[in-house]
């Protein structure tokens, strides 16, 4: 008796019970192919809102301080952020301002559009801190601030609308009746969505007197060189404002989006957790599935096995057989699970994310170990229950 | 030439408890190589447990069991299981045919253990089928032969090894007589041929067949004789 009999012995039973076998393949192939969706779909939800922060940039820090006595401390909150050269990549005002008749070029004004685009006032180190990159022309520059020019850079959404079939770099738009020159546009950095980033468009900050009736600049972003410096420039500017601002007369504020993905990863973290058991509770019904079917058909596979020592099967031989049998059916359900999860994952991914999700790989050969030591254990118990006792014992078992 | 030699067995159920079922009862008995011999009983006699510790499908609880020279107790079960397979051919009352696999199928499974090849184990079955008459048959599965079938589906699977002992239990008790008639005549061709045949049953007609009969009751043997003076059957 060699293996290659004994695999043929065995793939002949389960063809035999071709019921039995599917119907314990199918506790394997609903454990495994649950846990793998289900699991997937929680880190695509994961994956998704990572992809959200990273496009809004990490790392950055927005500060809001405003004083309602009519003292302004916008420029000694600009030139103390600046100073902190060692912890931050650029520093930018970062004020939107609002104008009725939007964005006019000829005909066309975003006024318009279904969501009117955020107008922002910027510096030369805006793209950094709001994590743009230039696609065409050039960006605002330390000049065009210094010298108040006129230029606008347009987001990737702003110049689909208005420039739809020209290159609007040299050409002039006009914000509630005042003439801008395009000069540049940002790349796109959030398709898809209706509230896009790239509903945008940036013109020097120091147009400020002239665009916003005159009104202090009462935001700032900061871009800071790592996380750790977010942490530490974060203390030193909530330090500064509180020397200057008394809370009676004014507010401040100043915090990062790292905090907000911080405790969103928290919230997935818990839902993989959540969902996980879910998922494993149905693995664990799967198995029990799995027992069921083998305990179940003992009696009969205690028969089988009486019969086979009666004909001269060695016990080794009778307990090869049913490693293998159990074993083969536990490695085709869990391929097929296997490849049900991996579909499901696809479609799910399509479907809810609109992306395309792959399985994880860890959970999934977790859940076919699970199954497989299961299935493999439960479908040698009776042979090796059986093998131990007297042939005539075995036989007569009804 | 002794082939068979078993020394005061005893098979003693619960030993010691009030339940306790002397099965065999210090059994002594020697069979020689090409004997046919009829192992004849009431239900409850004893006659399977015999046949059982005979076939080595069970141990005596006492006793002395010696087949072809050896001492079946000092036998590992994986030679037990080579005796099982290569020296004794066991036909069953239940038949025990395993019902997944074809009437080929099951004759051929003896041959498997044994580690015939493919081409040669398929000619050795066809051939016991052919001796059972039921080659035509191979392709069949138990649940789709009669009753008299199935039990030459099981002769045919003793003697696809050439086993040169067949232990028959109640060969014929599940079949109508014409169909016993054929079994019977079955094992006595094999008989013919040199083959050391054990018949268990509790029809004095089917035993009257055999040329050597001994009577078992209450787990003693109560008679050993050739069939002339065993008297009125």
């Amino acid at each position: 008796m060699n293996l290659r009999q004994s695999f043929k012995i065995a793939l002949k039973s389960i063809w035999g019970k071709k019921a039995r076998s599917i119907l314990t393949m199918l506790g394997i192939i609903i454990g495994v192919s649950a846990v793998v969706i289900m699991v997937s779909i929680v880190q695509g939800a994961n994956k998704m809102s990572k992809e959200y922060y990273e496009r809004m940039g990490t790392n950055k820090i927005t500060v809001s301080a405003h004083q309602w006595n009519g003292a302004d401390i916008s420029q000694e909150l600009y030139d103390y952020c600046l100073s902190l050269s060692d912890l931050v990549m650029g520093v930018t005002p970062n004020a939107s301002f609002w104008s009725e008749s939007g964005i006019k070029y000829n005909a066309s004004t975003t006024a318009n559009m279904d969501y009117t685009p955020e107008l922002y006032l910027g510096s030369d180190q805006f793209a950094v801190c709001n994590n743009f990159t230039l696609e065409k022309g050039r960006d605002i520059s330390y000049l065009d601030v210094k010298k108040h020019e006129q230029v606008i850079v347009l987001g990737s959404r702003v110049a689909e609308y208005l420039f739809p079939y020209q290159n609007p770099i040299g050409e002039s738009v006009t914000i509630s009746g005042y003439r801008f020159r395009v000069i540049g546009v940002y790349a796109e950095k959030d398709p898809g969505s209706s509230w896009s980033m790239d509903n945008m468009a940036v013109v020097p900050y120091t147009l400020n007197r002239m665009l916003n009736n005159n009104n202090t600049i009462d935001q700032f972003v900061v871009k800071a060189v790592s996380a750790a410096a977010t942490t530490d420039a974060i203390t030193r500017i909530t330090g500064f404002l509180s020397g200057r601002i008394d809370e009676s007369t004014g507010y401040y504020s100043v915090y990062s989006e790292n905090q907000w993905m911080q405790s969103d990863e928290e919230y997935t973290k818990t839902m993989s957790l959540v969902v996980g058991g879910i998922a494993g509770i149905s693995l664990l019904v799967g198995g029990i599935g799995i027992m069921n079917i083998m305990l179940v058909t003992v009696t009969e596979r205690t028969r089988e096995i009486g019969i086979r020592m009666a004909i001269g099967a060695p016990r080794r031989s009778i307990i090869l057989q049913f490693l293998i049998e159990a074993a083969v059916i536990c490695a085709i359900g869990g391929l097929l699970g296997l490849i049900l999860g991996s579909l499901g994952t696809l479609i799910a991914g399509k479907l809810i994310f609109d992306t395309v999700l792959l399985p994880n790989a860890g959970m999934t050969i977790g859940a076919i170990l699970f199954s497989v030591v299961l299935g493999i254990g439960f479908g040698m118990y009776p042979a090796i229950k059986a093998s131990g006792l007297q042939p005539v014992e075995a036989l007569r078992s009804e | 030439m002794k082939l068979i030699e078993l020394k005061n067995v005893y098979k003693i159920y619960n030993e010691g408890m009030e339940s306790e079922v002397r099965a065999l009862n210090g059994v002594s008995l020697t069979i020689d190589r090409g004997e046919f011999v009829a192992v004849i009983g009431a239900s409850g006699s004893g006659k399977s447990t015999l046949m059982n510790i005979l076939g080595c499908l069970d141990v005596p609880t006492y006793g002395e069991y010696t087949l072809d020279g050896h001492d079946v107790s000092e036998l590992s079960s994986r030679e037990l299981s080579r005796i099982r397979n290569r020296e004794v051919g066991f036909i069953f009352q239940g038949f025990n045919l395993i019902s997944e696999l074809t009437a080929l199928e099951n004759v051929e499974l003896p041959l498997i253990y044994q580690g015939v090849g493919p081409v040669k184990r398929r000619e050795m079955a066809l051939a016991a089928l052919e001796r059972v008459g039921l080659a035509q048959r191979a392709s069949h599965r138990p649940m789709e032969l009669s009753g008299g079938q199935q039990q030459r589906v099981a002769i045919a699977r003793a003697i696809s090894t050439r086993a040169p002992i067949i232990m028959a239990d109640e060969p014929t008790g599940a079949l109508d007589s014409k169909t016993g008639v054929h079994v019977l005549q079955i094992l006595h061709s094999l008989h013919d041929d040199g083959t050391t045949v054990i018949l268990i049953t509790h029809d004095n007609k089917i035993a009257a067949t055999a040329a050597r009969i001994v009577r078992i009751s209450d787990g003693e043997i109560v008679q050993d004789c050739p069939r002339e003076e065993a008297g009125v059957l």
